[in-house]
């Protein structure tokens, strides 16, 4: 009798009750799931942020920890946005920027154009081109810093065979007027493969009928590239573009292979600056504030332009 | 507007011949209708006269004018596809005004406006006009994708299935307009579909592919009444023609003869073999009374208040038969 009653409320409980009895719900359950990746976040991502702030109002420096510290409120940003070098630096960032996105997104387009083509090997090509984008960068400069030799580099002695002049007349590295141009040009020749990839994912995305429709509607080639490839590639393009412009405006590792910010400080990008503030002069107060002005302007342009970007995605 | 001939088209890919010795004339203002299932080579016919694919052999002339070697911008076709082609970024109205805006048109803004409002209107897609392309139901880019090849004269139109996503009363309500469109502007349409009341309908003739071949081309009426094999006579006509063994209802059949062809309205009730009614359906206007004969399926037709039920014996026999023989040649 008593039994039957206890085999009959078994059977009778419901299987999320039964789940229930064992420990732990499903709110439970998610939180464990989260719970470490939360905690890492937090540790390593939401934490140094907000110590980095607090630092930026003081007169802190790491490397004489044992020095009182002082609150010295704004003075660290009205220093920054005072000092020249500074400008310089974020002026040199900016014209890295520009030059490497408008390069890349050239090239990177008219060689994913052509990849698209159907030709034979064209997979062989796209895997040549993406090549240089799988090496370090530390490869990648040292390499470089080897080609642009004035005596025995490749690269100027391309130069000279198109132009005539003197290979080891001019400094690629070494010049004032050339060494942003010799940045450049790595960056460009490292990073336009991915660019390039996605441009072709873009291209790819438009099926063969809609140029159909368009031959058969009798638009000129011109026109259908205007019309259909650029709008359909475009929000492709403008992601390449994202990534791109957030890569640079922290570029430090090719840039330091290369020049190391010099000669003078003519291609002394502001991370390198910032480097240079933080761990050289030990300024840490001082180029935390530096860092959390980086942080916003990155964040801002991006947001702007992520708005940008999902305007052109409606269309 | 042209007149547009298919002499000997042959077209293959790789082993499969989508297309052999395929020849056609359709003639200036002419609303031809091609009728095939699915693979028998519709689509590709239309494709090789637009110039998308190249033929393998034989000659298309557009006007008079082999078209071998033109491009298809050349060949001034309008063409609306099977699985819709709409420009997925552009509005219906940049749609519809795409093939406008060719140059080759010279048509300013005001007439193109005017155009585009014309042929929405004709297409119940005004309230739709500032809509992207990919915010649309299949019906709805079905009538944008008509909309667009409608906004233009062109030689010819060559339609891929248009109806085939709409709902039945649109369906119907597009077969009137269509067929008004194409009287009122005398355009020569090519337009394939596997619907036999579309072709019934809209068709100043018909053709009937088969595997890639024309197995009969003519009038409707001729083809319905006349067909030239069992295959086509299976094509046309609802519900489809009964194909029983040829002596089932006794001597008659001319020599050769294997097979005995009866549309429903072929079949008088009342004398003759008696069979035994398996089902009764009710359509309204009419009945459809399915008969077994000897173990032979049979529908026929009967009139709307028939108190005919399932067990009931009906004597029935045929009237006007079709004959074909082993291969389905017709042969009497
Ligand atoms: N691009 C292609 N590649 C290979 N075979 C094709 C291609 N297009 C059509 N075919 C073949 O040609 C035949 C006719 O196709 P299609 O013209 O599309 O028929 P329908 O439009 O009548 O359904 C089919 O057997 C199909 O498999
Ligand atoms: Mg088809």
């Amino acid at each position: 009798m008593n039994d039957s009653v206890a085999t009959r409320a078994a059977q009778a409980t419901p299987p999320g009750v039964a789940r229930r009895v064992k420990g732990l719900s499903d709110r439970a359950i998610a939180w464990i799931f989260v719970g470490p990746t939360i905690f890492l976040l937090l540790a390593i991502n939401i934490f140094p942020l907000i110590w980095t702030i607090r630092l930026s109002f003081t007169n802190f420096r790491a490397n004489r920890p044992n020095r009182e510290v002082e609150w010295v409120g704004l003075r660290n940003y009205e220093r920054i946005l005072g000092d020249s070098d500074i400008w310089l630096s974020m002026q040199a960032t900016a014209h890295f920027l520009i030059w490497t996105i408008v390069l890349q997104v050239l090239i990177g387009f008219t060689l994913a154009w052509l990849i698209n083509k159907k030709f034979r090997g064209n997979d062989l090509w796209t895997t040549i081109i993406v090549l240089p984008m799988m090496l370090s960068p530390a490869v990648v400069g040292n390499f470089w810093t080897f080609l642009y030799q004035p005596q025995i580099g490749l690269f100027n002695y391309v130069i000279t065979w198109f132009t005539g002049a003197d290979p080891s007349s001019f400094e690629m590295l070494g010049s004032v007027n050339l060494a942003p141009w010799s940045i450049i040009i790595v960056d460009t020749w490292m990073w336009t493969p991915f660019v390039m990839l996605i441009c072709l994912a873009g291209l790819r995305s438009i099926p063969d009928y809609i140029y159909e429709a368009a031959e058969i509607d009798r638009a000129s080639k011109l026109r259908q590239f205007f019309t259909i490839t650029l709008p359909m590639v475009l929000p492709f393009l403008m992601l390449a573009v994202l990534f791109r412009g957030i890569e640079n405006f922290k570029m430090f590792d090719l840039v330091v292979q290369l020049t190391g910010g010099g000669p003078g400080s003519i291609t002394e990008l502001a991370s390198i600056n910032l480097k240079r503030e933080a761990f050289e002069k030990w300024r840490t107060g001082y180029s935390s504030a530096f860092a959390i002005i980086l942080f916003v302007t990155v964040f801002g342009l991006a947001s702007i332009y992520v708005k940008a970007l999902n305007k052109v995605k409606e269309r | 507007m042209a007149d547009v001939r298919l002499a000997s088209v042959s077209k293959r890919f790789g082993t499969t011949a989508a297309l052999t010795d395929l020849s056609l004339d359709i003639e200036d203002g002419d609303f031809v209708v091609m009728l095939g299932p699915t693979g028998a080579g519709k689509t590709t016919t239309l494709r090789s006269i637009a110039g998308l694919d190249t033929i393998d052999g034989g000659d298309i002339t557009i006007g008079g004018h082999s078209v071998a070697g033109l491009t298809p911008a050349q060949r001034d076709v309008a063409m609306v596809f099977q699985q819709y082609s709409l420009y997925p970024h552009l509005t219906v109205r940049d749609n519809l005004a795409f093939p406008l805006k060719s140059p080759l048109m010279s048509l300013d803004k005001a007439a193109i406006k005017r155009k585009v409002a014309e042929v929405a209107e004709v297409l119940h897609i005004s309230h739709k006009l500032d809509n992207k392309a990919t915010a649309l139901s299949g019906g709805e880019m079905q009538r944008v994708s008509i909309g667009r090849a409608l906004v233009r004269d062109p030689a010819i139109y060559l339609m891929d299935e248009p109806l085939s996503s709409l709902d039945a009363k649109l369906r119907s309500e597009l077969r009137v307009e269509l067929k008004r469109v194409q009287a009122d502007l005398g355009a020569t349409l090519l337009y394939v579909t596997h619907d036999q009341i579309e072709a019934m309908t809209m068709a100043t003739r018909v053709g009937v592919l088969d595997k890639g071949r024309l197995v009969q081309f003519g009038t409707p009426r001729d083809v319905y009444e006349n067909p030239a094999s069992l295959y086509v006579a299976t094509r046309l006509g609802l519900p489809r023609i009964n194909a029983l063994p040829a002596n089932v209802f006794g001597a008659g059949a001319p020599s050769g003869a294997t097979t005995i062809g009866l549309r429903p309205e072929h079949i008088r009730q009342g004398e003759g073999r008696s069979t035994r009614v398996t089902r009764v359906e009710h359509l309204g206007d009419q009945t459809r009374l399915h008969l077994d004969l000897d173990g032979h399926a049979l529908v026929t037709l009967t009139d709307a208040h028939s108190a005919l039920s399932p067990g009931d014996t009906l004597s029935v026999t045929p009237a006007n038969p079709l004959w074909f023989d082993s291969a389905g040649a017709r042969v009497g």
